[in-house]
This record gives structure tokens, C-alpha cells and sequence, in this order.
């Protein structure tokens, strides 16, 4: 990846790498300067195996996150590469006609067309004597590429869009050679008249063979060609569906003899390395190009920047729902190191006592700590990539129905980057609990008596509830000026957590005031979406993004664990009454709920980690749940249409509705409507926005298709009352267009590393119901300039897929156009009962002459589902990586109350205690803990995800709020499964104490 | 300060008198307090710990240290019996074997009439629960209960009604002076106080016999005296049977008899001249 968190990833690398270097430095030089402090810090480590094993593990989580989350976008930066790269081999700089979109629009019109975009093959020596100093290029070569149909009579199968390549055998220096599967190259030398070489897909795509004849229609009549031999790579600039032939036979069959329409530059070096010479050669070549008509494209660059920026979206997304389950491995990091301070605390307490510093504390318990955090992050990064292996897997699996080759990678930096970031954080959090640590009173720490409470009234305290109120007004504030609803919601969330600290302070009970805080709290980021529409100020409507999702989960869990924590004694007289009376139970009940109860620190943390996974695990199921019911809804992505379809340009069907009368396998009827698109490439910008209008392919819809289609909108211009008349008026009414969802701007942005549309509107919101008056698109004809304004009329709804980014009428884009655009996608509605998949074999069957493609609609619509729900699912278990954390750190605190309550444990043996009783006092303990946990957060799951999925209610319609119960009870299950195994080793560790042994240690 | 020193200098012995509370051997009404001496006579005799040539070996692999050499003894019910001796002559070993929480290398032990030997694990927990109180020198309370969370815990885990357990516990804690600090958390108690807990917590189930591993070690010598006067007093009215390992010659003094250890073995065991005022 070239980006993380939005920073270069080299850049992120330096500054962590330098922050690591400096802390190891530091720690290195007090190691040297303090060696007895540096040994008996870590002695700890080799001494207690099972225990650095149980904290490297906790610590390690985060890490391991990181790093998964790296490699999942590693793997996809670098799959996008070598798709990227599979298209254009060792090409990195391509010249060609400026006239890019007028070209396309002139073959589309007519063979004739097609001259427009050729020039002098002179240029292309030219070229080289341009860059013959330049040491970095190392070939230039001729092209003449063009996308046709082929067709094989022997198995009626067919292609419609081929890349057919004019090769010049004397200039392939530099360049990829064409490499049969077992590595024997094929010479385009040697290819008589007739002959062409193919890709190995389009013979696997087509069932053609060597020695077998194929049809090229390059334009309505075919041209017969034999295959004299199958590439396996090699054949660039193209797609996989290619094939290529000496560049005199191209440009004969192009009619464009001794000219061309490319120019291709390779630089030094492999595939990738010959991108980064792209600047300098684009440099030279500016004075030759420059008024010719003909630009150089960073064509590689651009590529490796696009597939960069796709993998880069997708391990944020990984990264930002990972963020919760990271969080917990940061409060985890936090509590194993409190708790290694409250073991240590003894030993602390006599280190003092015999006259160490307290500098020297901090050191020595630095110094362990430091040892823990280069082992963890090391074990968490490298593991990481194995649980990144993992998810790469099930994403390989999820879009295996797309073609999408997936190849796992990880690089060294992400590698680095997950192990310094781990590393840091986790030193971070050791460095602060050293310090607390050390501020211990000598005599309560050789004794291990509890710390009294602090005063409530200290300076300090008074200052830092100061500074919160403060920070509290200035985010409230900057939140109403930015309109940002997260900075206002976290700014008054810190109002009410200062009012809470400040009220203490005048005496206030702390039960009174942090539970009214928590539950002020809770109910703030839970108000339902009607309420806080009607009560927050307007301006902050729909400005919070995913990030709102990470704050109100963060929030609502500090304050239901608060609110939870101070009211825990009434939580365990409402336990020991419910279960009292249960024979056997009420003395094993009265210690394992009052452990919990009593370490609130402890209890709060691991409540917090626990019900923190839970709860985005809860949200997900939500989400997952609710998004489930939109894929049901098939008249709604179909628009009323059952199939898709496409044919060549090169061939299109004259008269699809008399064609069909001849399909066989249709009957007359079992088609109700056939709607079709035409297409052209066009230059379009906003109305009224800056800069160059961009190439953008505008879509033409008949008659036909839009008095059926049923398509909603999500904003109309207001003349219109329904759906419908959008759709009419876009037949009747002249220069009026509709628009995709993705060409308006959402007032939150959920892209991650997608493409940006060609034309974005600005002016309005896709939220808002009204398109603007004045909303207009200036699309010109790109071969002659001419500009013609489109009047917007209706936003679509996100799942209109199948219309493009502007949909008008076909008399207004021949209007643009000034010439009648042959129809090329077909939309079938089938009499109902008609199985749309034999429908789909006998179109293209029957349409095999025109390169039809058609698909099910149904069948597209069920591997997209299928696709989501995979993704949404790995997401899931991803997110569910945190649930290790929480149970982790149950494990934790259950490992350390053996050892901690050891004598205790004796004396409740020697009073009677069965073995099976204390087990099962350490079990119930866990248990309590992480039901609690899962509880809180289940709860809070359910009731955040009210307003989340009637925020997506009203962008998606058909997206439902339903519990989904038995993803809930599973979820539930397993968490609580997992924590009572983890608790089940340190229980039966506590049951096997020897009473005698354990009184010995008074 | 003034209120817990108050409490601690208090002539337990009236406070327990006050509180008219019943404390026995099994499970005696109230109104059997009246004739405790009867039963007194009739059981004195009867042997409630009989342990013959008693041998405890701790084996660590390297090292084989023998903690009890041989040890034979017999305790009458009502008894209270004090061992001393110096550090690592094997008192504590001596209490845990006798009180089955820990098992003998070697010989025998019968504990009320049931040999130890026979009984497994389980059944040995079980006659803890029912027969047995024991009172630590480090008091040893669960610090995360209240004092009368802490005195019921052992009327729980016997199987008494949570209502009963909390009423005998709220009794027991009175009668050790501590009814005011019934729900504080032992943190917030004094060393005297927390011992106080402690024995009521070791004698709230009417134990037979209860086991005293140095009960005034960690205490000032004031409240040492008063802890040692109430245990008088509770063994001598309610015909307990009490175990005390000591270091202390003025405790071991307010016993029936003391056996003195040496080296593993029982060096002497004789009559003590028992105080009467006491």
C-alpha cells in the first residue's frame, strides 16, 4: 500500500521507525546506565514462562489487527497490480490521439470513423530519436490496437469485445514477449497472412484451438483468421480476451496502411520499477507532441495509482471497523500492566524501602515491559499476517464468481508499520502504568493494603475537571461551526462527564453523579432519530459519517460500564436474591460476584473490552441482517426488467423486436418489453463548475425502456410530483437527464478508495428530496466541441446499477451527437413464469452473430448478495478478533486471582469449601463478568442500531430493523463459551490448591 | 480512632453476656444454655482427636524434610490444648494433619470417632464444614465481604437458609462486640477487630472443635488478653474443643493443657493451671 490512515505509508514508516529508534535508544542507554535495575526488571520474564506467555498474548492483539488489516490491503493493492500489470506488461508510457472520447465516438458511428485516431508510424522514430539520450528507455515500439467481436464457427461461442493487436516484430526490444504456458516464446515474425496468435482465455473463453478458424468482425462482414498459436502472456496493451497479428496485417485490415494509432514506451527495469521513469520521458516528449494532436500517458503510473488507491479503501475499511476490537487491545495492553503492577506491588513496595527512587521503579518495571512489548508486537505482527492470509482467503472466495484473481501479498513496510505502531502503543501504555505504579505509599505496599480513596478536592483535580468542562465548550462549539455532529456530540459528552466531576467535588455521592452522567449519556447518543432530528440544531442533519459510529460506540459503553460499575452492590443484591435460594449456590454466588464487584478498576476495564466487541459484533449482525431483505426486493435492482444484455458495436441488431421473433427457444409472448441503451462517449462537466469536462460515456434509453422501467429517484426536480413523470418527461421533455446517486455528493462520504464519478454535481445533496432549478450538465460532442446543456431532473436510487451516471433520451443524445447512436444493451421483461436463465442461453444463442452477452438480472442480484454477505461476514469475523481481547482478558484477571487470592482460597477450603466449589466460584466469577459484558453490550447494540439502520432505511429502501435473534444467541454463546474455557485452567488451578499448602504462604 | 479503641478494650466476656447469646457444640436451642455443665461432665472424657505415631514428610524432590516425627496424642472433648515450640518444630504441620488439611505420611488420626484415612477429599471438606471453626493468626477474611458476610459464609456453604445464616452471624458478630461493624468490609476494621471477626466466623457454625494457628500474633498485648478471654470463655461454656498453636507462653498458659514440640516430635505434655477468674 502507498497510503495508511491517509498517511504515505514511507512517511509513516520514518516517523515511527524514528519514534522506536529513539525509545529503544532511551531504553538501551538506562539499561546500561542502571544494570541492576535493567536485570531485575527482566528476570521476570524467563522466570514465570506461562505468564509472559499469557501477556505477550494479551499485548500482541492490537498488533495483530494491525498487521491483519495491512495484509488484507496489501493482498489487494497488489492483486489490482497485477491485474493492472497483466494489461499492460512492460508499457509504461503510451501516445495516442488527444481525441480519446471522439475517437471511440467515430468508430462507434462508423468504420470511417476509425482514420480520425491514426497518425504517421513516422512518428514513432521520431520518438526515439526524442529519448535516444535518456539511458532509461529501452524501447519504443508501434501499436495498432483495436476492440472488435470474435466468434468461433466450430464451438458458436463468441466475444464481443476482443483487443486485437497490430504488432511490429522489429521492435519488440524492451517489450513483453508473446510466452506459450510452457514458457516457449511465438514469434509474430513468423506468422503468415491469415495467421493470428490468441490469449489462452479468449481460446479457454471461445473453445478455439490451434489449427482452429475464428471470425474477426471488424466490421459487418468477418474477417477468417487461423490460430497458429495460444499466448499465456505477453499480449499488451490489452485485456485478457486478446489477439495479435504483424502490425502491416492490422493496418491493412484497418484500412490504415503505414499509420498508426499508439506509440509504446517501456522504461528500464521490471514492470514496476519502469513506472517511476515516467516523469522524466513525459518531459522529453513534450516538444515533439506538443499542437500534434497526440499526448504521452503515464499509463502504468496511472494504474499502479488507481489499484493503489482501491486496496489502500479496502484495508481502511478493515482498519476503521477493526478500530473498536484495537481499542480493547489497547485497554487490554493497560490492564495486564496494572495488574503486573498490583503482583509486583510487594516487591515494589521493599524496592522502595531499601531506598530506590521512584525514577528507578518506573525504569525497572519499563525495562520488563519493554521486553513483553518487542515480543508481542513481533509475535502480533507476524501472526497477523497469518490471520491476513486467512481473510484473504474467504475475500478470494467472495469474489471468485467475478473473475477477480486474487493474490495474497504482504510487504515489509506494512510489516514494519503494524510492528512499530504496536510496539509504540503498547510501550505508550507501559510507560504510563510504570508510572502509576510507582506512586505507591512503601508501608501499604509491603503490607498489600488497600490504597485509600483520593481526596476529592485536590488541585489537580480541580484543574483537570476545569480543562475538561473547557474542552468540552470549545468542541460543543467548533462542532456547531463546522457542522461536524461528532465534535458536538463528543464535546457535550465531556459537558456532562465535568458536570459529573465538578458536583462530586461539592459533595455530590460519586453512585449520584456518575450514574446520572452515564445514564445522561446513554440517552444522549441513544436518542432516537425522530427526537434528535427535532432537537439538534438542523445544520448538523446527516453530517456524522462512519467515524460516528466508532465515537457513539466508544461513548455509550464508557457510560453503561459507569453506570454499571457505581450501581454494582444493588446489581449483587439483585443476583444473590434471584439465585439465593439455589441449594449449594449462595456462599460459591456471594464470592464471585463480590470479587468483581469490589476490583471496580479491573471489572470496569474488562467490562469495557467485552462489551465494546460486543457491541460493533451486534451492530454488524444488524446491519447484515437489515441489508439481507434488499436483495429479496428484485424488482426494485431490476428496475422491472428480467435480463440484461449487450452486443457489439460492430454488429448491433437493426431491429431487436423483429429479431427476436426469429430466437429459437423463445416463444412468441414470452418477452413483454424490450427496452435498449445506446451509448457515446462525450465530454461532460457540472454547469458552472471549473476545469476540463472529463470523458464520460452518457446512456441513451428508448421509449420502450422508460415506459417500463421502474426505477425510483431519490431527489426529483420539483415540476415533478412522482417517479413516473421523471421518467416521462426524460422521454418527452429534450435535453433532460437523469443521474446516478454516486454524480451527487452525500452529505457523509462512505467512499473508500472507489472511483470518483466523471461528472459531480454540486449545489445539492443526494439526502435531499429537490433537485436544484438550475442543475444542469454541459456534455459536449467531443469531436467537434459543441456543447449542449442537460437539464437534471432526477437523482436514482442507489441500486440503479444498470443506467450509467447520465441517462437521457436517444433523441436528445442524437441531438448532441447529431447523428442516430445504434442501440448496444438490450433490458428484457419476461412474461411471468419464464425461467430467465433459458431465456438468457437463447438470446445470445440466437444473437451469437452480434456478440451478445446477457445475464439473468436475478442471478446478478444473487451474486452480488452472495458477495456482500461474505464481505459483511468477514468484516464480522474480523471485528469478532476483539473478542479474543476481552476474553483474553478474562483469562488475565482469572490467572492472577489464583495467585492473588491463594490464601484465601486455603481458608475457604479449610471452612469447607469443596474443590468443586471453589471452581466453580472462579467460573461463576468469569461468568458474571462476561455475561455482564455481553449483556451491556448487546444491549447497547440493540439500541444503537435502531438509529443505524433507520439512517440506512431511509437511503436504502427495503433495508428493515428485525433482531436478528440467532446470529444474537450465537454470538452470545460463543463469547460466553470462549471466556469460560479461558477461565477454566486458572479454575481448576484454584480448586487443586492444597488448603495447608496455601495457609503456609500467611 | 476513639470508637474502635472503645470497642476493643471492652470486657468482651460482658459484651457476650449482653448479647445472651447460644454458642454450643451442634446445634442446641436456645433454651439448653441454662444447663451447660450436665453435658460438660458426661462428654469431658470422651476422646475427640486421637492421633498415634503421626509422621508428616514433605518430599520436594531434592530435599525430604521431616516435619513430624511420630506423634502421638489424644484431645478430650472440651479441651483446650496449646502447642508450642519453636519456629519449624512442626506446630502448624501438627494442626494442619489434625484438622485434615493436610494428610500424614504416615499413622493414624481419628477426628470424633472417624478415622481420617477413610475419608476422601470430599468427606473430609464436608466434616470441616460441619465440626470444624479455625482462626488465623492473619485473620484471613475475604476482603471483598462485609464482617457479616465474612461470619456467614461457613452457615452458607453448611447449607443454612440465607435468612438464618444472616441472623446466627449478626448474633455471633454481638457477642464478639462487633454488632456496630457488622457491615464493614475488614479493611476498614482494626487488627483486633478483624481477629474478632475471625473468631466469630470460626465458631458461628457451633463447631466442635475449633483450630487456633497463633490467634494473637498479630495483636497488641491488651488485645491479645481480651481475644483470649472470650475464647475462655466460649470454650469453657460451650464444651468446644480448642486447638491453639502459639509462640506465646501467656496463651498458652489460659489452655487446659500444653503439649511443647521439638523437632517433629512432642517434647513434653502437661496440665496447665488453669486462671478461674478468667
Amino acid at each position: 500500500m502507498q497510503d495508511i490512515f491517509g498517511l504515505p505509508v514511507q512517511t509513516l514508516m520514518t516517523v515511527l521507525l524514528a519514534l522506536f529508534l529513539v525509545g529503544a535508544a532511551i531504553i538501551g542507554v538506562l539499561a546500561l546506565r542502571n544494570t541492576v535495575m535493567f536485570k531485575m526488571g527482566v528476570r521476570n520474564v524467563p522466570r514465570r514462562r506461562a505468564q509472559t506467555a499469557l501477556i505477550v498474548l494479551g499485548l500482541m492483539l492490537a498488533t495483530l489487527l494491525f498487521s491483519a488489516s495491512f495484509t488484507t490491503g496489501d493482498t489487494l493493492v497488489h492483486s489490482n497490480r497485477v491485474r493492472a500489470l497483466s494489461t499492460l506488461g512492460e508499457v509504461d508510457i503510451q501516445v495516442q490521439s488527444t481525441r480519446g472520447a471522439a475517437s471511440q465516438l467515430d468508430q462507434l458511428l462508423g468504420p470511417g470513423g476509425r482514420a480520425a485516431v491514426y497518425f504517421d508510424q513516422t512518428l514513432v522514430d521520431r520518438v526515439r530519436r526524442a529519448l535516444e539520450n535518456d539511458a532509461e528507455v529501452e524501447g519504443v515500439a508501434p501499436l495498432v490496437s483495436e476492440s472488435a467481436p470474435v466468434l468461433a464457427p466450430y464451438s458458436r461461442l463468441s466475444e464481443p469485445q476482443v483487443s486485437l493487436l497490430g504488432v511490429d516484430a522489429g521492435s519488440q526490444a524492451g517489450f513483453d514477449r508473446l510466452k506459450q504456458a510452457d514458457g516457449a516464446e511465438l514469434s509474430v515474425r513468423s506468422l503468415a497472412d491469415g495467421q493470428v496468435y490468441i490469449s489462452e482465455t479468449l481460446a479457454t473463453e471461445i473453445g478455439l484451438r490451434v489449427g482452429d478458424k475464428a471470425q474477426v468482425f471488424l466490421s459487418e462482414k468477418p474477417t477468417l483468421v487461423t490460430v497458429r498459436g495460444i499466448y499465456s502472456e505477453g499480449g499488451v496493451p490489452a485485456a485478457e480476451n486478446s489477439l495479435v497479428m504483424p502490425l502491416e496485417r492490422m493496418q491493412a485490415l484497418t484500412g490504415n496502411v503505414g499509420r498508426i494509432n499508439s506509440v509504446l514506451i517501456t522504461h528500464r527495469g521490471d514492470e514496476i520499477e519502469g513506472a517511476e521513469h515516467t516523469d522524466g520521458t513525459l518531459a522529453a516528449l513534450q516538444p515533439l507532441l506538443r499542437g500534434s494532436g497526440l499526448e504521452a500517458s503515464p499509463v502504468k503510473r496511472d494504474a499502479l495509482e488507481r489499484a493503489d488507491r482501491e486496496g489502500g479503501g479496502f484495508a481502511d475499511i478493515f482498519t476503521l471497523f477493526g478500530g473498536f476490537s484495537i481499542a480493547a487491545g489497547v485497554l487490554l495492553i493497560f490492564l495486564i500492566f496494572v495488574m503486573l503492577a498490583a503482583e509486583r506491588k510487594r516487591e515494589l513496595g521493599i524496592a522502595r524501602g531499601v531506598g530506590m527512587q521512584r525514577r528507578h521503579l518506573v525504569r525497572m518495571f519499563t525495562f520488563e515491559g519493554a521486553v513483553y512489548s518487542l515480543l508481542a508486537a513481533a509475535v502480533g505482527s507476524v501472526l497477523g499476517v497469518a490471520v491476513g492470509w486467512l481473510m484473504v482467503r474467504v475475500i478470494t472466495a467472495a469474489f471468485a464468481q467475478f473473475n477477480q484473481e486474487i493474490v495474497f501479498d504482504f510487504q515489509w513496510s506494512s510489516l514494519v508499520i503494524a510492528y512499530t505502531l504496536g510496539m509504540v502503543i503498547t510501550f505508550a501504555v507501559v510507560v504510563v502504568s510504570s508510572w502509576r505504579a510507582s506512586r505507591l505509599n512503601i508501608v501499604r505496599a509491603i503490607r498489600d493494603i488497600p490504597e485509600p480513596r483520593t481526596s476529592r478536592r485536590t488541585w489537580k483535580g480541580l484543574l483537570g475537571t476545569a480543562a475538561l468542562l473547557l474542552i468540552g465548550a470549545l468542541l460543543t462549539v467548533s462542532g456547531l461551526s463546522a457542522t461536524s455532529i461528532a465534535l458536538f456530540m463528543l464535546g457535550t459528552s465531556l459537558l456532562v462527564i465535568g458536570a459529573a466531576l465538578l458536583v462530586r467535588r461539592l459533595g455530590v455521592p460519586d453512585r449520584v453523579a456518575f450514574t446520572v452522567a452515564g445514564v445522561t449519556l446513554l440517552v444522549w447518543w441513544l436518542l432516537p432519530n425522530s427526537v434528535s432530528d427535532a432537537i439538534l440544531p438542523a445544520s448538523l442533519d446527516d453530517t456524522g459519517g462512519i467515524e460516528m459510529f466508532f465515537i457513539s460506540g466508544i461513548m455509550i459503553v464508557i457510560a453503561a460500564v459507569w453506570t454499571v460499575i457505581y450501581n454494582s452492590d444493588l446489581l449483587l443484591r439483585l443476583i444473590v436474591a434471584l439465585f439465593g435460594r439455589v441449594r449449594g449456590l449462595p456462599p460459591v454466588l456471594k464470592t464471585s460476584v463480590s470479587y468483581p464487584m469490589q476490583n471496580r478498576f479491573r471489572t470496569g476495564m474488562t467490562l469495557a473490552m467485552i462489551s465494546l466487541v460486543m457491541f460493533t459484533l451486534v451492530v454488524m449482525s444488524f446491519i447484515t441482517n437489515a441489508f439481507a431483505g434488499i436483495w429479496d426486493d428484485t424488482h426494485r435492482w431490476s428496475g422491472g426488467f428480467d435480463i440484461r444484455a449487450s452486443t457489439s458495436y460492430t454488429n448491433p441488431v437493426p431491429d431487436m423486436t423483429a429479431a427476436l421473433r426469429t430466437v429459437d427457444g423463445l416463444k412468441p409472448g414470452d418477452i413483454v418489453a424490450v427496452g435498449s441503451f445506446s451509448s457515446a462517449p462525450v465530454k461532460a462537466k457540472a454547469a458552472g463548475t471549473d476545469g476540463e469536462p472529463a470523458n464520460l460515456n452518457i446512456n441513451a434509453a428508448d421509449d420502450a425502456y422508460t415506459d417500463v422501467v421502474s426505477y425510483a429517484f431519490g431527489s426529483r426536480a420539483a415540476a415533478y410530483k412522482s417517479d413516473r413523470a421523471v421518467w416521462q418527461a426524460l422521454k418527452s421533455e429534450d435535453g433532460t437527464a437523469v443521474v446516478s446517486a454516486i454524480t451527487v455528493p452525500a452529505k457523509v462520504n462512505q467512499e473508500f478508495g472507489e472511483q470518483p464519478p466523471p461528472v459531480r454535481l454540486s449545489g445539492f445533496f443526494r439526502e435531499d428530496p429537490i433537485v436544484p432549478e438550475n442543475t444542469y450538465i454541459e456534455a459536449q460532442d467531443p469531436r467537434i466541441g459543441r456543447v449542449q446543456r442537460l437539464r437534471v431532473i432526477g437523482v436514482l436510487d442507489d441500486v440503479a446499477l444498470s443506467t450509467g451516471d447520465v441517462l437521457v433520451s436517444q433523441p436528445t443524445l442524437e441531438g448532441l451527437i447529431q447523428a442516430p447512436v445504434p442501440a448496444e444493451s438490450y433490458f428484457y421483461k419476461l412474461r411471468p413464469g419464464v425461467d430467465a436463465v433459458a431465456a438468457t442461453r437463447a438470446l445470445e444463442a440466437g444473437f451469437l452473430a452480434n456478440g451478445m452477452q446477457a445475464e439473468s438480472i436475478r442471478e446478478e442480484i444473487d451474486t452480488f448478495a452472495g458477495t456482500n454477505t461474505m464481505i459483511n461476514t468477514l468484516l464480522q469475523g474480523f471485528m469478532g478478533l476483539g473478542l479474543i481481547v476481552g476474553i483474553a482478558a478474562l483469562g488475565v484477571i482469572a490467572a492472577r486471582a489464583v495467585v492473588e487470592r491463594r490464601q484465601q482460597i486455603g481458608v475457604l477450603r479449610a471452612m469447607g469449601f469443596q474443590r468443586s466449589q471453589v471452581q466453580l466460584s472462579f467460573l461463576l466469577e468469569s461468568s458474571f463478568v462476561a455475561l455482564l459484558g455481553i449483556a451491556i453490550g448487546i444491549a447497547l447494540g440493540l439500541g444503537l442500531s435502531r438509529n443505524v439502520i433507520g439512517g440506512f432505511a431511509e437511503q436504502f429502501p427495503g433495508v428493515r430493523y428485525e433482531i436478528p435473534w440467532l446470529q444474537l444467541l450465537v454470538l452470545a454463546g460463543l463469547a460466553y463459551l470462549s471466556s469460560l474455557l479461558t477461565t477454566y485452567l486458572p479454575a481448576r488451578q484454584a480448586s487443586r490448591i492444597h488448603p495447608a499448602e496455601a495457609l503456609r504462604f500467611e | 480512632m476513639s470508637g474502635h479503641a472503645l470497642v476493643c478494650t471492652q470486657p468482651l466476656a460482658i459484651i457476650a453476656e449482653q448479647g445472651g447469646i447460644v454458642l454450643g457444640v451442634g446445634r442446641r436451642e436456645k433454651n439448653a444454655v441454662a444447663q451447660p455443665q450436665a453435658t460438660t461432665e458426661q462428654m469431658m472424657d470422651q476422646p475427640i482427636i486421637v492421633a498415634k505415631d503421626v509422621e508428616k514428610v514433605y518430599d520436594t524432590g531434592k530435599v525430604r524434610v521431616h516435619a513430624l516425627r511420630g506423634v502421638s496424642l489424644t484431645i478430650t472433648r472440651g479441651e483446650m490444648v496449646a502447642i508450642m515450640g519453636p519456629s519449624g518444630c512442626g506446630k502448624t504441620t501438627l494442626l494442619n494433619v489434625l484438622s485434615g488439611l493436610d494428610e500424614v505420611s504416615a499413622g493414624t488420626i481419628v477426628l470424633d470417632g472417624r478415622p481420617m484415612e477413610s475419608m476422601s477429599d470430599k468427606q473430609r471438606t464436608r466434616f470441616r464444614a460441619e465440626k470444624m471453626g479455625f482462626i488465623f493468626q492473619s485473620y484471613n477474611l475475604m476482603p471483598v465481604l462485609s464482617a457479616v458476610e465474612n461470619v456467614e459464609l461457613p452457615l452458607l456453604v453448611a447449607g443454612s437458609k440465607s435468612r438464618d445464616a444472616r441472623k446466627r452471624a449478626l448474633e455471633t458478630l454481638a457477642l464478639v462486640g462487633l454488632a456496630d461493624q457488622a457491615n464493614q468490609r475488614p479493611a476498614e476494621l482494626s487488627g483486633g477487630q478483624q481477629q474478632r471477626v475471625t473468631i466469630a466466623r470460626a465458631l458461628v457454625n457451633h463447631p466442635a472443635l475449633v483450630w487456633a494457628d497463633e490467634p494473637t500474633g498479630a495483636l497488641d498485648s491488651e488485645t491479645s488478653g481480651d481475644i483470649m478471654d472470650l475464647l475462655s470463655r466460649l470454650n469453657r461454656e460451650y464444651e468446644q474443643t480448642f486447638v491453639l498453636v502459639t509462640h506465646d507462653p501467656s496463651v498458652a498458659a489460659r489452655g487446659d493443657r500444653t503439649i511443647f514440640m521439638r523437632d517433629g516430635a512432642i517434647e513434653s505434655d502437661r496440665p496447665n493451671q488453669r486462671p478461674t477468674g478468667a
